[in-house]
């Protein structure tokens, strides 16, 4: 009998999203796992192919007034308004802890100018233990930066470039949903240099209080996450992985074992688990088993005969 | 993540129910003000868990039984109404930071809006069972209407003077529960005395205001929407003043939901 880690162990489950190497294609979303610490009684942190942090700015963001988050049907919405504690206080306060861990740990980096993604993308660098990083250019929930950016080719390739030149990590673009054609994104990413690109971030939705007439958000408008928008995320992630020569990271909707298959099969090297980690902690943990069960019952030997294997 | 079985899921009010829930004897003892986020076993038409807060809390031998009231409000509160006995619920808890009994004030007042009673009682009864006898006891309890007051009858088992206020009078005097508080503080030592509220937050914002002149500390247990419970998605933030003065973001369900209530901006709110 092979015990469950012996898989991890012989790397079966294994991916490289260039340089970066992974224990498995199981990585946390950005926002949705806080800084890995929330989440240890609950998960083996160990056990995640890499866990991803709250999006960071240079400076602490208060973000935006509540209610902030409101379910919808199949979904919810959220308008948090990246509140973080600065790249500065991530790397006192936060970063010591998930140094410990013998997981990949990748920072999501935000900027309302190029000049703000630089800085914090440099100071990350410098940093000891962040071995990604994940530029946000999708960030519905701001004014400015964030999806301002990943709406324009030539911005997301101008900050793509710029980061590029600015560290030595390996660099994927998190790409927005809220676009005409998400492959021109993902194009102009690849050719600025990109390591990989993941998407999709959230879709931008609303949502009415009809007795009192005002939005369930204080914000007006929010991201949508969850089961809702799998489907887009998945016709998403199989449209960019045709037309790009790197790797491209799913994300949208996972909440099993299942779900995170649809991606990988699809085209995703790796995947992110989002929205799921509120409503079941142990979420990745079912994920990762799920996928291990999956490769042993269809005789799978390694995940680049399973990513991509999509017949039509 | 526990999974729990109904044990009984009754309705005493309108809209008010009275929920007991079956856990693993692993399920760790709560402190009045904690809460547990829920939803029905696989979600049952949700997606995202409710935060509830407890009751009561009783440990057996081989299991432990979990007691929530609650009030319905929205649709995940609807669907957690229409389980019966022996139907399975998922729990993560018990969650956030309660309130603080400090073994010194001898005098407490004990202040519920609404369903704010359920901490409130969990509280009194915390209380009677760890300082029995050595401290004055008050219980406040208001409500919209007399069939809206729900728990009353585990109030009265218990040591302390109940008062109640209802806005239509149909139940104790007319008017708001914070209207009942002067009573209760005119010439109290603002050293030896605890307020500990908890309801809507128009009723705590008042209280606020009525307390700031008089010194008297007050915990509030406050609410507000939550996604995971456990201070990771940021869903949940209210402004308070940290120590120097500064405006800060804390979570509700992390660092709260129990505050100081001189601590929360209330002008935020
Ligand atoms: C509460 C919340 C906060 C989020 N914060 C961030 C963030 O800081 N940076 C980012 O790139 N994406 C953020 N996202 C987007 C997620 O990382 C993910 O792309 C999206 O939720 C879709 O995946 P899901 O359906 O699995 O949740 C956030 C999502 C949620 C629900
Ligand atoms: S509910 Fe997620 S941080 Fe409080």
């Amino acid at each position: 009998m092979m015990n469950k880690n012996d898989y991890n162990k012989q790397g079966k489950l294994a991916v490289e999203i260039g340089a970066l190497k992974l224990k498995n294609p199981v990585m946390t979303a950005s926002g949705t796992f806080g800084y890995g610490e929330e989440y240890a009684p609950y998960v083996d942190l160990n056990r995640l192919g890499a866990i991803i942090v709250k999006g960071l700015s240079l400076k602490p963001r208060h973000g935006n007034p509540s209610p902030r988050i409101m379910e919808t049907p199949a979904g919810m919405l959220n308008a948090i308004g990246l509140q973080n504690v600065g790249v500065k206080s991530f790397i006192r306060d936060k970063l010591p802890y998930l140094r410990q861990f013998d997981t990949a740990i990748i920072a999501n980096v935000y900027g309302e100018t190029i000049e703000e993604y630089l800085r914090v993308s440099e100071i990350l660098t410098k940093a000891d233990g962040v071995h990604a990083l994940e530029i946000n250019v999708s960030c519905p929930n701001v004014k400015k930066g964030g999806v301002a950016f990943g709406t324009d080719p030539d911005m997301v390739a101008e900050v793509t470039k710029r980061v590029k030149g600015a560290t030595d990590l390996p660099v994927i673009v998190k790409l927005s949903p809220n676009v005409t054609d998400i492959a021109v994104m993902a194009k102009a990413a690849e050719a600025a240099g990109a390591d990989a690109v993941s998407l999709i971030n959230t879709i931008t939705g609303m949502s009415v209080d009809v007795e009192k007439r005002i939005p369930h958000l204080k914000n007006v408008t929010g991201g949508l996450s969850g089961p809702a928008i799998k489907p887009i995320a998945l016709r998403m992630v199989w449209q960019v992985a045709a037309q790009i020569h790197i790797p491209v990271i799913g994300v949208g909707g996972i909440m099993s074992a299942p779900d995170a298959l649809e991606f990988l099969i699809v085209g995703a090297r790796a995947i992110q688990v989002g929205t799921a980690n509120f409503i079941d902690p142990r979420a990745t943990m079912n994920i990762i088993e799920g996928i291990e069960a999956y490769m042993k019952r269809h005789h799978v030997v390694a995940m680049d005969d399973l990513v991509g294997s999509l017949r039509i | 993540m526990w999974t729990g079985t109904i044990n009984f899921n009754n309705r005493i009010g309108p809209q008010h129910l009275h929920m007991a829930v079956r856990l693993p004897t692993e399920f760790m003892d709560p402190v009045p003000g904690q809460f547990v986020m829920i939803r029905p076993a696989g979600g049952g038409g949700t997606l995202l868990s409710r935060p509830l807060s407890i009751y009561q809390f009783v440990r057996n031998q081989d299991h432990v039984i979990l007691e929530l009231l609650y009030r319905v409000v929205g649709h995940g509160t609807e669907l957690l109404s229409q389980l019966t006995r022996a139907a399975e619920v998922n729990i993560l808890g018990p969650l956030g930071r309660g309130f603080r009994i400090d073994k010194t004030p001898s005098h407490r007042i004990l202040l519920a809006g609404g369903m704010g009673v359920a901490p409130i009682t969990f509280l009194a009864d915390y209380l009677e069972g760890r300082l029995a006898g050595k401290y004055e006891l008050k219980i406040c309890l208001g409500a919209k209407s007399c069939a809206e007051i729900v728990g009353m009858e585990r109030i009265k088992g218990m040591q302390g003077l109940l008062n109640i206020a209802t806005d239509d009078g149909s139940l104790g005097s007319c008017g708001l529960v914070t209207d009942l508080l002067p009573n209760f503080t005119q010439g109290c030592d603002p050293g030896k005395t605890m307020i500990f509220a908890c309801g809507p937050m128009a009723m705590l914002k008042t209280l606020a205001e009525q307390l700031a002149p008089t010194g008297i500390p007050c915990q509030v247990s406050i609410e507000e929407r939550m996604a995971c419970g456990v201070g990771a998605c940021l869903g949940c933030a209210v402004t308070v003043h940290d120590r120097r003065g500064k405006r800060v973001q804390k979570s509700v369900c992390k660092d709260g939901p129990v505050f100081n209530i001189e601590d929360i901006c209330w002008d935020q709110i």
